[in-house]
């Protein structure tokens, strides 16, 4: 093994480590909704009956796939 | 229409894995009996003749171990996403979250978030790492890095037990729903699902499951469209409108549209997270998916695309869970003498999709809820063999110089095994309160799987040791607190109160298991320990690159 190889791996775990931390909080700040600290959240969005709340979870879950999609094009870069 | 319904009822209620839609007082009214649909017996029919075609046709392919186990890495990235998600979207899901909204509106959908938030975990962290460096099942990944025989055997257990705890819930619930659709008795209807499964598993092996799951999600995503789209059309394609005459229908009126309908416990919200979320990403059944491909790249895939399937999925129930209280409260056809839903809420998406089409789409969707559980058992059947013929006796007992064709005969028995074994304790279970039987393997799951997986393959310092001390505390954690809490404690054993407050203890029991991995190893001067920390840079190169890269920079 050289040494440009075990980089290159140290550098790859450390980009999975990065997205899956970047994944953890958001996923967890969805528990706001039921704190004092989320209350915000329950607002309507203009003269929609769309909740904060309700965005949030569409919102996270097109934020997962962009991530998703994000590191997928970075893992394909590094690889040409 | 009615009649079907509220024999459905019963027995959604039964194979539902979610207990927290059991505890939100889902389940209402007698079980009534009543003439079939011949619609839903059609499809139903029709899903069965093609699936068999299929395993008739996978059976021709499938002559040896490797073929058997994973399908001879030949599936597509994208029709591995599709069967990812078919083993994933299962009739909990479906009926389940969108019976839970349709109690308390945005709080179903903390399950819809935290099924879908553990794929890009996995795609992260163990997709490509998994692939790499394993065969079959995820115990030839660990078993390199760690001392393979009572690694294999502690991680095969607890294979096992998840395989079964999982099985016990499908085959009560599906057992329940064949015998309501066709008029048969409750053990010939097990005995029906049974073969089913036995027939794609045993005759053709990963393949036809993967095609079997294929089908079902398919069938499934066509399903949940063709229903939010028609409840869009009739909110004039507004889903604020939709949202607007759901909280005119439901007694919490606006309420439903925030946190803190059923939920107002922030922990217990963070235990369903964290069970869901890395009890999802160490389930054995969806690891061994990521062998059926050819190469790294293509596992990547398969995670991405399973996440595009199944976050469209859980969107689409969005749409339904309010679109079910829009159109099924206040609605007569729905409802009994007692002024309560037909069959409970976990019957409001059979019932929004008979709102939105009649006859023809319940009878679909009945149709796909069947489909959904054959998929999901047969996944499940496939696992817990490999677990038995690959990880403990071709790799424990053999020392990994199996006789082929006798592991593959093995292979083929403990399928036989698992189905009769799944019929069996299908029957003694069908009177029992089994919401706690499904909340067992996302726990241990998450407790014992997850982190010996998430350790061995990006910590230097994990070794055997620690890897054994830990998994037991985590096994055995969870199943004390499971039984001390709510759910066995006084739902089975008939207690006031329970010792341990919540459902699903992974919010504790994971963070005990790692630690004790994490001290245990520290500690741990022993040869085995040495060996353990110097086969993780052995196989780092390799988990990141592949084989061939390995072999080149070797060479």
């Amino acid at each position: 093994m050289t040494d440009a190889n075990i980089e290159a791996v140290h550098r790859k775990t450390r980009q999975r480590l990065l997205f899956t931390g970047i994944h953890l909080v958001l996923y967890f700040s969805f528990t706001l909704n039921w704190t004092s600290w989320g209350e915000g959240l329950g607002g309507y969005l203009g003269e929609t009956r769309l909740t904060g709340s309700l965005m949030m979870f569409v919102v996270l879950v097109f934020t997962f796939i962009l991530l998703e999609t994000i590191f997928l094009v970075l893992s394909r870069r590094e690889a040409r | 229409m009615r009649l079907l319904v509220g024999k459905l009822a019963t027995a959604s209620a039964l194979f539902l894995c979610s207990d927290l839609i059991l505890a939100a007082g889902a389940i209402e009214g007698a079980p009534v009996r009543q003439e079939v649909n011949p619609i839903a017996i059609g499809m139903f029919l029709l899903f069965v003749a093609f699936t068999l075609y299929v395993t008739w046709w996978a059976s021709k392919a499938t002559k040896t171990s490797s073929t058997f186990y994973n399908a001879g890495g030949q599936i597509t990235g994208a029709q591995n996403g599709l069967a990812i998600a078919g083993d994933f979207m299962s009739a909990a899901s479906f009926l389940g979250i969108t019976g839970l909204m349709y109690v308390g509106g945005f709080d179903g959908l903390i399950l819809s978030l935290g099924a879908f938030g553990a794929w890009p975990v996995f795609m992260f962290l163990f997709a490509k790492r998994v692939r790499n460096l394993g065969n079959f099942t995820f115990i030839d990944v660990i078993s390199q890095r760690l001392d393979r025989d009572p690694i294999r055997l502690v991680t095969a257990f607890s294979t096992i037990l998840i395989v079964i705890m999982y099985l016990i819930a499908q085959m009560v619930g599906a057992g329940t729903l064949i015998q309501l659709l066709f008029g048969l008795p409750y053990e010939w209807a097990l005995l029906l699902v049974s073969g089913l499964v036995l027939a794609y598993v045993a005759f053709g092996g990963m393949l036809a499951t993967t095609w079997v799951q294929i089908i079902k999600a398919g069938l499934l995503l066509l399903g949940v469209t063709l229903i939010a789209a028609l409840l869009l059309a009739n909110s004039e394609f507004s889903f604020s409108n939709l949202l607007a005459k759901a909280t005119a229908n439901h007694p919490n009126g606006e309420g439903i549209l925030r946190a803190g309908s059923i939920f107002d416990d922030p922990v217990q919200i963070l235990t369903i997270q964290v069970s869901m979320l890395f009890g999802t990403v160490g389930l054995p059944h969806i690891l061994m998916r990521l062998f059926t491909v050819p190469d790294m790249r293509q596992a990547k895939l398969s995670a991405y695309y399973a996440s595009l399937f199944i976050g469209y999925f859980y969107i689409a129930l969005l749409v339904m869970g309010f679109g079910s209280i829009a159109y099924v409260v206040g609605n007569p056809e729905f409802f009994n003498e007692q002024g309560k839903l037909i069959g409970g809420s976990n019957m409001a998406a059979i019932h929004v999709a008979t709102a939105m089409g009649g006859d023809i789409l319940t009878g679909f969707m009945s149709a796909v809820c069947f489909a959904t559980i054959l998929a999901v058992v047969a996944g499940l059947t496939l696992s817990g063999a490999a677990a038995i013929s690959h990880d403990v006796y071709a790799e424990v007992l053999k020392k990994g110089k199996p006789n082929p064709k006798t592991e593959l005969r093995l292979t083929r028995i403990s399928v036989l095994l698992i189905g009769f074994a799944a019929v069996a304790l299908g029957i003694a279970f069908q009177h029992e309160n089994i919401a706690f039987i499904a909340t067992i393997p996302m726990v241990v799951s998450a407790s014992v799987t997850f982190p010996i997986l998430f350790l061995s393959l990006f910590w230097p310092g994990f070794t055997t040791r620690g890897a054994l001390y830990g998994a037991g505390v985590g096994l055995v954690s969870s199943i004390v607190l499971i039984v001390l809490g709510p759910q066995v404690w006084v739902s089975v054993m008939g207690n006031a109160e329970a010792l341990f407050p919540y459902d699903y203890p992974a919010l504790f029991t994971m963070p005990a298991s790692v630690l004790v991995m994490v001290i245990i190893s520290r500690g741990d001067r022993s040869e085995r320990g040495g060996i353990d920390r110097e086969n993780y840079f052995r196989l780092l190169v390799r988990s990141e690159f592949g084989r061939s890269a390995t072999e080149t920079a070797e060479s």
